[in-house]
């Protein structure tokens, strides 16, 4: 599997330098690297990044934010019918200090964004990004001078949910998907252990897989009946 | 000077007065009387009679004790102006008297080399906002105005996005990019500075507290910010700063066609779903000149009461969830997924259908509709009454809303207030019974009225309406007429489908329409409802194109805001919260 490897860089930023700050580039599973020098370190470490990520992704706690109508039905899931509590993921902060993630729910403001990034850079690691919607998406039905044309323009997106506005539904399979992501990231154990990099698996991408699957549905139901 | 005549909707309800009294007064300073199906008189004043014209309109006599609405156009590239003033701008006000239940709106033009007006903030205090949109969007000045300074765009922006050259997009430009610095500028920006709003640091010996609430709190309910000034608990004053919500509708309008634009409504009071098309289309069909079938009207009445139910529920939910009340959203959201259920089966989509369409509505009800709004309508009353019994009765929740956030009636007028919020006060005026539309003179049903103006009535009103609601829509199920979902007329969008496959030139039209979209004569009007949140209007100005040239969406929640710190001076922190909760609005109103 391949993994993106992101660097801190926040300390040597410089004024012009843009958002998102961090260094990224493509690497290999650095786990697999491990195992080639020393296969029972590298399965330890195997051992430990997967019960690390189980308890992870299991309590993930969202951040309180929402912008516009898409924060509705992320509201409704976490209500009794659709019960994110599932999930492990019903523990909304109102800090972002206190969260671990954050959803950009609804329409991405140029006023509102210098916001958004103060808010992100007050989370702290480990953090991720779902954007739902469109309009977080890639600006969707709003090509208009006051909307930025996508949240991944200056914030680093993990999953993206399509929808206008998502269903409840949708939005837990978003976080479904957060929690796949997540149980295959390798992230620093401790701070003198590994390189002090954090390296996200590449995702397989929905659509792909689930095309030829799709594609098979020829007759779509009328909207005469129930 | 040249005088039309009035239009036929003017006629229609008997020679106004209110002309006349102007003509009298003030002769040649009355420039033009413009026919137009707003259904109200406009007048064109000149520029130096205009506060008088307002402050004699707002007097007894005349009663005009509401400011509806102001804002402008920009007439630069209009083309069919005949017979009107020359001007570049215009700027309008619309005036409503509820105790008459009639309306006026002025036209005021400007040329390019003098865009400016004497403010009215003293005549009309909720003029304050308009006027700093109409400074925002145009870069008209309002001389005397206290603070006329951006209100919807960001401080640093370059510009005034109405104006016909301002660009419409965003992909015109280079993408979007924040630099570090460019954010410490923003943030810099944002920051507040007491002084520039004239308000003091420090009183005697004790210091205030300046607190930033928002733009993103719990309690806003949405990007809303709020300023507080405060001396410990207490609330000595407050800046409501927004904008952080604006999605440029009202731009957006003058590059959709007519019927591209539907989808954009629902998004404005975005609780509100087919709810928000309900004006436009009105307004619409009005150019169009198309009468919808009686079956098409109860559907549409039908739909959106459904949605006053849903977006009432959400509002009871969160109401009592910023009064400290963990369970009832997870109670009402249970409600409002019931109704999400009929509305998703009738419409195909949960919160915004966009399922009216200019001449009736997308499709006809489906089979077996009538189970599924039974079940509803079964499901709701012992809601609403456990509602009552576990929250309105409930001794804390009184305690924390009653007498708090209190007005009466003509300071809700004096500052633009509408629906549930002003019926809260005692004033019995509802749009569905004041000025029926839709068919809504066809119910049976009652106007749930408050008596102190509180918080506490803001929310008791609103369950009385839900069961209002409620009866609306069994009168819609008991009655729903038989035939067409769909007016005949040619302007009817998209056109029914049976007309399109005849020969080659049916097969032309239709496709042109479908994908020009209609064209509708030049003219101007306007529709009122009474929506969620109060009264939600669209004034569209027609230039004989597939597009509107102007759309002017006025909201209930932007005056609703803009009340706040009349009424927060001198109350507590909690009281505010509970306020907030109580207005019942969400930014998209506002912002648009």
């Amino acid at each position: 599997m391949a993994y993106t490897l992101t660097r801190a860089t926040d300390a040597i930023a410089t004024d012009s330098s843009q958002y998102p700050l961090n260094e990224r580039r493509r690497v290999e599973d650095p786990v697999k690297q491990q195992i080639h020098r020393n296969v029972f370190t590298g399965k330890l470490e195997e051992v430990l990044h997967s019960a690390v990520n189980w308890g992870r992704k299991n309590s993930l706690w969202p951040y309180n934010f929402g912008l516009s109508c898409c924060y509705v039905e992320m509201t409704t899931a976490f209500t009794a019918p659709h019960d994110i509590a599932r999930f492990g993921a019903e523990v909304i902060r109102a800090s972002p200090r206190q969260a671990d993630f954050m959803v950009i729910a609804g329409t991405c403001f140029l006023k509102m964004a210098p916001v958004i990034q103060q808010l992100y850079d007050q989370m702290l690691e480990p953090k991720w990004v779902i954007s739902m919607g469109s309009c977080a998406n890639s600006g969707g039905m709003y090509d208009i001078y006051s909307v930025v044309q996508g949240v991944d323009k200056f914030l680093p997106v993990d999953v993206y949910i399509p929808g206008c506005p998502p269903r409840p539904e949708a939005f837990l399979h978003g976080l479904q998907l957060l929690q796949d992501s997540i149980q295959e990231e390798r992230r620093p154990l401790s701070w003198v252990v590994g390189d002090q990099g954090v390296y996200r698996a590449e995702m397989p991408s929905q659509r792909e897989k689930h095309r030829e699957q799709r594609i098979q549905a020829t007759e779509l139901r009328t909207p005469d009946s129930i | 000077m040249s005088v039309a005549s009035p239009s036929s909707d003017t006629l229609k309800t008997g020679p106004d007065t209110v002309v006349e009294a102007l003509k009298q007064r003030f002769e040649e300073r009355i420039v033009l009387e413009q026919a137009t199906l707003t259904g109200w008189p406009v007048i064109w004043v000149a520029r130096d009679a205009l506060t008088e014209v307002l402050a004699f309109l707002r007097d007894k006599s005349q009663a005009f004790e509401m400011l509806y609405d102001l804002s402008a156009v920009d007439e630069r590239l209009r083309s069919h102006r005949r017979g009107l003033p020359e001007a570049d701008f215009t700027v309008f006000y619309h005036l409503m008297s509820l105790s008459r239940n009639r309306d006026v709106i002025l036209k005021v033009a400007l040329h390019e080399a003098d865009l400016a007006l004497p403010s009215i903030v003293s005549l009309y205090p909720n003029a304050n906002w308009y006027e700093r949109e109409v400074w925002d969007m145009f870069g008209i000045t309002f001389e005397g105005h206290p603070h006329l300074t951006r209100i919807l765009m960001p401080p640093t922006w370059k510009g005034h996005p109405l104006r016909k050259d301002h660009h419409a997009r965003a992909t015109e430009f280079d993408p979007y990019t924040l630099t570090v610095e460019g954010q410490d500028r923003e943030q810099q920006a944002l920051k507040f500075d007491p002084e520039a709003w004239g308000m003091k640091r420090r009183h005697d010996d004790s210091e205030f507290m300046f607190l930033n609430l928002g733009p993103n709190h719990p309690s806003a309910h949405g990007a809303f910010r709020l300023v507080l000034q405060l001396d410990g608990e207490e609330i000595i004053d407050c800046v409501p700063d927004i904008g952080y919500h604006h999605r440029g509708a009202e731009k957006m309008a003058e590059r959709q066609s007519w019927h591209s634009f539907i989808p954009y409504t629902d998004r404005i009071d975005y609780t509100g779903g087919v709810m928000n098309n309900l004006p436009y289309v009105l307004a619409v069909e009005k150019l169009a000149g198309i009468t919808v079938t009686k079956r098409a009207e109860t559907i549409r009445v039908m739909m959106a009461e459904m949605f006053r139910i849903t977006s009432h529920l959400l509002f009871l939910g969160t109401y009592l969830q910023d009064l400290g009340a963990m369970t009832p959203v997870f109670f009402t959201f249970t409600d409002r997924q019931k109704g999400y259920e009929v509305i998703e089966a009738i419409t195909g989509f949960r919160m915004h259908p966009a399922w009216y369409r200019i001449g009736g509505v997308a499709h006809d009800l489906p089979k077996g509709w009538e189970k599924l709004v039974k079940g509803f309508l079964d499901w709701m009353p012992k809601r609403l009454r456990e509602y009552e019994r576990a929250m309105m009765e409930n001794a804390i929740v009184r305690e924390r809303t009653r007498h708090i956030a209190a007005h009466d009636t003509t300071e809700a007028l004096a500052w633009g207030i509408t629906g549930p919020n002003l019926r809260a006060t005692g004033l019995d005026f509802d749009l569905r019974k004041q000025r029926p539309y839709s068919g809504y003179e066809n119910f049976d049903f009652e106007i749930p009225l408050g008596h102190n103006g509180d918080a506490f009535d803001r929310g008791q009103v609103r369950i009385e309406e839900m069961r209002q609601s409620l009866r609306i829509i069994q009168q819609c199920l008991d009655h729903m007429p038989a035939g067409d979902y769909k007016a005949d007329h040619p302007l009817t969008t998209p056109p029914p489908r049976e007309r399109m496959l005849q020969h080659i030139e049916t097969l032309i039209t239709h496709f042109l329409q479908v994908s020009w979209g209609p064209v509708l004569k030049p003219n101007e009007s306007m529709q009122m409802i009474e929506a969620t949140k109060g009264i939600n209007s669209y004034y569209l100005t027609s230039d004989g194109n597939t597009m509107s040239y102007r759309t002017r969406i006025r909201t209930p929640s932007f005056p609703h805001l803009q009340h706040i710190p009349a009424l927060m001076r001198g109350g507590f922190v909690p009281d505010l919260i509970a306020h907030l909760g109580s207005i019942d609005f969400v930014m998209a109103d506002v912002d648009r």
